[in-house]
């Protein structure tokens, strides 16, 4: 069964070598160039130095061509891979036998269709898997410098490609082993979707309109309360003037001495912890008036008002994988059997 | 005797739509059996209930004395050639011969090529680019080369040009003679099936309107035609399976083990063809008990 497998699947596992070669290969003609650059930014740095000589590579980087290209195309692919593959390889698994009749054959020859049905799952699940975490590690080996740059001096420029920490959620769903969670998934999705619809095209349909709400809805509602976040309020005049300056808005970008932590939410509260939604009249800097204008922050903190941030701190990281790995598993399993029972007991 | 197929009160529903129910049946273990009936009459469920793709709903079915699919062995001892006989329209032939190699531990790779030699097809075409005749006897040679002691066909022939169809019927019939093997076919037309069955099940809204051997029914029934009467004023022996009437004359097509004598009727052997299309048509205008809706008349 293992052979035949192959022999049916054996061009689509040709369609996604191809693949991650083709990226393999842009990624080491670029890497060692992206390595180098990074590597004489930051000699002769210490202390201090070292976050701005990181701060202003990454701001170099932003118009450097084709890093952003080749990161951003990079986290897209391993971002959509899971989705790709619930398609092309997870519906037609058994919607293709359904609607070809092919099941006729291929389950009555001496072998259960239990068994024809784990070889299948596990095998392809297994590619699957390995297709997208392939993919996933030569990007992180790729990306290196852009990680270190990060840890080193804070997600910067704002706003650009390389403003999220690895607890963004971007970057969160495409490190670490959440690749191999959510190829799992995808695929097994895919697979029971065609189980269920019978029909390849529509259960194609279905895998990429749940898959995308599921990546939508994971980071915004599941993730950030998979372990209780950690909250903080920091005062002081310097924040808000650093907050307004650069972003425009009195929401926190950063957890001060943290800052790769993951915000969940932010804003300002008075000194009862009440929530301020706008601005002191008084403190409104006055942009017609040049010379008189007040400064925003003593303004802000001479009146109480402090910033509070709901965040997740940068070494939850890993538990944060685990869980959501072991959780996007635990559904790929979950529909797995599901295709079993739909197999076993519902016409064929 | 032992049987190849057994079934009692067999039932298969799809949603709220019975396609074969209540249907009991045994057909004995080395005949080439002919399954006929009309379209609809729960043929295809009734054999895709023996190989075990689909699981009763009621009742109970065993193959050669076993309950179908239910292991690697009970599959080994049943092949199967699906309607429309698909094959794996991307795989060659060749690979289909070495899908039948790894997934069968029986299987008989001489046979196998020597048929594919036989018929001249090219080991590397791919299936999908076979003309229908050849693709039915691809699936023919799959499913005989894993060396069953069963054979069951859903209709292999109603897709074929009658060359296809004779060729095909010739095949199965040389597998017939060379192997101990017994034979499940099925076919809506009993001149597809008249040449290599000797027992023959008519099956009609599941129920089986008669089985037997092809000699013994064609034996056992009768064709009477003379001057007009009733159907009531024949013996009892002589069951009425057909009747027609002209003013003058009547015909009847009659079930009896007794020679008929009576001087006044013309008494003439029915053919296969005649049989099965009087129990056919017999069932159809008997009242029947089941859910569809009857069409009722408004006054």
């Amino acid at each position: 069964m293992i052979r035949f497998t192959w022999l049916q699947f054996r061009v689509q596992v040709m369609v996604a070598l191809a693949a991650l070669l083709a990226g393999a290969v842009v990624l080491a003609f670029t890497g060692p160039h992206l390595a180098s650059l990074y590597s004489s930014a930051i000699t002769g740095c210490h202390g201090g130095s070292c976050a701005n000589a990181a701060n202003n590579f990454l701001s170099r980087l932003t118009t450097t061509s084709p890093y952003p290209t080749v990161y951003i195309l990079g986290i897209g692919l391993i971002f959509a891979a899971p989705a790709i593959i619930g398609i092309f390889w997870g519906a037609p698994l058994i919607a293709r036998e359904l609607e070809a009749k092919t099941f006729a054959l291929a389950w009555t020859q001496s072998i259960t269709r239990a068994r024809w049905l784990v070889v299948k799952l596990s095998l392809t699940g297994l590619a699957a898997m390995a297709v997208t975490e392939g993919l996933s590690l030569m990007l992180a080996w790729w990306a290196d410098p852009i990680s270190k740059a990060i840890v080193v001096g804070g997600p910067y420029p704002f706003g650009s490609v390389f403003a999220q920490g690895r607890l963004g959620p971007f970057i969160f769903a495409t490190s670490g082993i959440t690749p191999l969670g959510y190829a799992a998934f995808g695929f097994a999705l895919g697979t029971a979707a065609g189980a269920l619809i019978r029909r390849a095209v529509p259960a194609m349909a279905l895998t990429l309109a749940i898959f995308a709400a599921v990546q939508i809805a994971v980071p915004l509602w599941v993730r950030p309360h998979l372990l209780p976040p950690d909250r903080t309020v920091v005062s002081g005049p310097s924040f808000f003037q650093a907050a307004a300056m650069s972003v425009g808005t009195l929401t926190a970008s950063a957890v001060p001495g943290q800052p790769e932590a993951w915000i969940l939410a932010s804003g300002p509260i008075d000194a009862a912890g009440q929530p301020v939604s706008t601005i002191p009249v008084a403190c409104i800097p006055n942009l017609q008036v040049k010379t008189t204008t007040p400064n925003l922050g003593a303004c802000m903190a001479s009146r109480g008002i402090r910033e509070a941030i709901t965040y997740q701190p940068d070494n939850r990281y890993w538990p944060l994988q685990w869980i959501e790995t072991g959780i996007f598993l635990a559904i790929a399993l979950a529909l797995a059997g599901s295709c079993f029972w739909r197999l076993g007991r519902r016409r064929t | 005797m032992s049987l190849v197929m057994e079934a009692r009160s067999l039932g298969k529903q799809y949603g709220r739509h019975w396609a074969l129910r209540d249907c009991t049946l045994a057909i004995p273990e080395g005949k080439v059996v002919g399954l006929v009936g009309p379209n609809g009459a729960g043929k295809t469920t009734l054999l895709h209930l023996a190989v075990g793709l689909v699981v009763p709903t009621s009742g109970s079915i065993g193959v050669l004395g076993a309950s179908p699919a239910s292991g690697p062995a009970q599959l080994g001892r049943v092949g199967f050639v699906a309607q429309d006989t698909p094959v794996y329209a991307r795989l060659s032939v060749a690979q289909h011969l070495r899908m039948g190699a790894w997934l069968n531990p029986g299987w008989d790779m001489g046979l196998a090529q020597s048929r594919i030699e036989q018929l001249d097809l090219d080991p590397r075409q791919r299936a999908g680019t076979l003309s229908g005749g050849q693709r039915a006897q691809l699936a023919l040679t799959l499913a005989i080369a894993k060396r069953p002691a069963c054979l069951v066909l859903d209709e292999p022939v109603a897709s074929l040009d009658p060359l296809a169809r004779r060729e095909f019927l010739r095949s199965l019939m040389e597998i017939v003679a060379t192997q101990r093997i017994s034979v499940v076919l099925s076919s809506h037309l009993i001149a597809d099936l008249e040449r290599v069955c000797d027992y023959l099940v008519v099956l009609v809204a599941s129920r089986v309107q008669i089985a037997g051997d092809t000699g013994d029914l064609l034996a056992s029934h009768q064709r009477l035609s003379g001057p007009r009467r009733d159907a009531g004023s024949l013996p009892a022996s002589q069951e009425v399976i057909e009747e027609s009437h002209t003013d003058r004359q009547s015909t009847f097509l009659v079930r009896t083990s007794d020679p008929v004598h009576d001087p006044a009727w013309t008494v003439r052997p029915v053919t296969l063809d005649d049989l099965v299309i009087a129990y056919m048509s017999r069932s159809v205008a008997a009242p029947r008990h089941d859910d569809r809706p009857q069409l009722k008349v408004m006054s």
